[in-house]
């Protein structure tokens, strides 16, 4: 049985999303994700090439994805500590054909990150695989395009796209 | 497997310098902050450094096919990387002879011609000039179209599927400028019968440093323990175990320096881990087996066991580590620089490998990766903290220092790669170009 998933049922679990991470709600942010999920972000000159024969920015399975978390919450990640400012506006919302419980998800995301009296503007898709399984929506793979040339002025993504 | 140092100074040679101090009495090595911080020392390496030396261009297995060609700006200017339909690899100016419209608006494709869009020249991806519209304009006694073909970077060579280019019209050549980088460089070739490819996919970000910063981060294995702190302990969750033991910093001529790991961990393909899975360990076993069959059983093992970090001065750092990967810089102001990295792999190697190559890698290195955004945080703060000293004229105030393993080295031991002996190499060279006492 598939349950059906409305627009603003994704909406709603973008948002969070959003909210978690703007917030640096990392542990949380990671139990949105079903073990075994990834995360990834292509290059910019290549955004539709298979990660597994192109380098990838991020190409994270669920171990590694933990990792990166882990990280990002000690004070040891230098690129991170303190904290970047960010702020996600995630809009233009649009649900793609369900495969039994995977739902592919689509969006567009403004990413503000702001450190050291910089303000570097992130821009792209979403293009997630999202698990609909027992009627609870979760990451099975999160994957952010960027529709930027070359990753400038700001050089990093060392925070979560 | 033993690397000699090589250094054409003297050890003891001391050095007082607008921007160099060196004295081996008291053991200081300084550099003069102003040579991040100041336009007109830009300036002056643009035209002594990036205007005279070799530069590392890319690699022809990007432009694989005739007719491919790439967009791609070095030293400020832009260029076409390209293979025409001889299959010869090139580099033209990305600019039409006519009025200097840049030529190729798309950062990549294929083609046979490329057409300036302003007044329809067209030239073949050969570099002549095929089309003008309304040719009886021009006469024909004069040898026109003959001497308005693409313009290319005056001298252009390849190294082992390595393309580099000048825009000095004379000057030593590749191979006279790579010197005793070739031998590394070679090693880093030799993984594959067939050479190397590069992984499809380019890394492109900017760092707002220096570009110096990154060439001194990169020959600096002192850095690794504190600023990658977070990545080695998801390395040691693996079950990965780090030991920098006989680890060396090597001086070569021409600026060039390199960083080797005899203690570091695995390779893909080449020395196994257990991050790799249980069924990478057989199948290295046979590619270093296979390895020395071809190159002999030393060679091999200096290919496969031995971790390295080249830098081949000015614009390009060669990863030979867990994975291989390409580094290109391209300064744009004395605070910033863009960069360029692409991954390369060896031709011959099996998708599954391929595979793990790209996941290894890039769970450390790039924008996106555990431990480089660390090292640009590294690049960034140092560009913001050394305003604090601009103009103070107290002694060593203004000045960074690069001293560290040179009591070790004046007692003639060979300097570890925690020890600061190739940036220091490379800060000779760069003083001596820039002073005009060197050739390039």
């Amino acid at each position: 049985m598939i349950a059906t998933v409305t627009r603003q049922e994704v909406e709603d679990f973008l948002f969070e999303d959003a909210a978690l991470l703007d917030a640096w709600r990392l542990d949380e942010w990671l139990q949105t994700f079903e073990p075994g999920a990834t995360y990834e972000v292509p290059t910019t000159d290549r955004p539709n090439e298979d990660p597994r024969r192109s380098q990838y920015y991020v190409w994270d399975d669920y171990e590694l994805l933990s990792a990166r978390v882990r990280r990002l919450k000690s004070k040891h990640a230098h690129a991170e500590n303190p904290h970047s400012r960010t702020r996600r506006l995630v809009t233009n919302v649009r649900l793609g054909k369900a495969d039994g419980t995977l739902l592919p998800v689509y969006a567009a995301f403004l990413i503000y990150k702001i450190r050291d009296g910089n303000v570097d503007q992130f821009v792209g898709r979403y293009e997630h695989v999202l698990s609909t399984e027992g009627g609870r929506l979760r990451f099975w793979k999160r994957r952010a395009v960027l529709e930027l040339e070359v990753l400038r002025p700001g050089g990093r993504l060392s925070f979560i796209l | 497997m033993t690397q000699t140092t090589i250094d054409a100074r003297p050890r003891t040679a001391d050095r007082s310098t607008r921007f160099i101090q060196e004295d081996w009495g008291r053991r200081i090595f300084r550099v003069n902050r102003e040579a991040f911080r100041s336009p007109e020392v830009l300036d002056d390496e643009r035209r002594l450094i990036w205007d005279r030396s070799w530069l590392y261009l890319g690699h022809e297995t990007e432009v694989p096919n005739t007719g491919d060609f790439k967009q791609r700006t070095l030293a400020g200017r832009p260029l076409i990387f390209a293979r025409d339909s001889m299959g010869r690899v090139r580099a033209y100016l990305n600019s039409c002879p006519h009025r200097g419209t840049v030529l190729c608006r798309e950062t990549e494709g294929n083609t046979k011609t490329y057409q300036c869009f302003y007044h329809a020249w067209t030239f073949a991806n050969t570099g002549e000039l095929v089309g003008i519209p309304d040719p009886g304009a021009y006469p024909p006694e004069r040898g026109f179209a003959a001497e308005m073909g693409l313009r290319q970077p005056p001298r252009f060579e390849n190294y082992r599927g390595f393309v580099f280019v000048s825009f000095a019209a004379d000057g030593p050549s590749l191979k006279e400028h790579l010197a005793d980088a070739r031998d590394y460089l070679d090693l880093m070739v030799d993984h594959s019968e067939r050479g190397l490819e590069v992984i499809p996919g380019t890394h492109m970000y900017a760092i707002r440093g220096n570009w110096k910063l990154a060439v001194e981060n990169a020959m600096d294995g002192y850095h690794f323990s504190p600023t990658h702190v977070t990545f080695v302990e998801y390395l040691k969750t693996t079950g990965y175990v780090t030991s920098d033991e006989g680890g060396r910093a090597i001086t070569l001529e021409n600026g060039h320096s390199v960083l080797v790991f005899s203690g570091h961990g695995g390779r893909v393909g080449m020395q196994w881990e257990p991050r790799f899975g249980e069924a990478q360990k057989s199948l290295t076993e046979q590619n270093v087996k296979r390895l020395a069959g071809r190159v002999g059983e030393e060679r091999a093992k200096r290919i496969a066991s031995t971790s390295r970090i080249l830098y081949v001065f000015p614009n390009l750092l060669l990863f030979d580590i867990e994975g291989l990967a390409a580094r290109q810089l391209e300064p744009v102001r004395p605070d910033f620089t863009d960069v360029r990295a692409w991954e390369l792999a060896p031709a011959t190697e099996t998708p599954e490998e391929r595979e793990l190559r790209i996941r290894i890698l890039g769970s450390f290195i790039g924008p996106g990766g555990l431990a480089t955004p660390d090292d640009v945080e590294a690049y960034e703060c140092v560009q913001r903290g050394i305003v604090a000293t601009a103009g103070d004229p107290r002694p060593a105030v203004d000045w960074s220092d690069i001293s560290r393993g040179m009591a070790r080295e004046a007692e003639g031991q060979p300097a570890r790669n925690v020890d600061e002996a190739g940036i220091r190499g490379f800060w000779r060279h760069w003083d001596d170009v820039l002073s005009g006492s060197a050739p390039r």
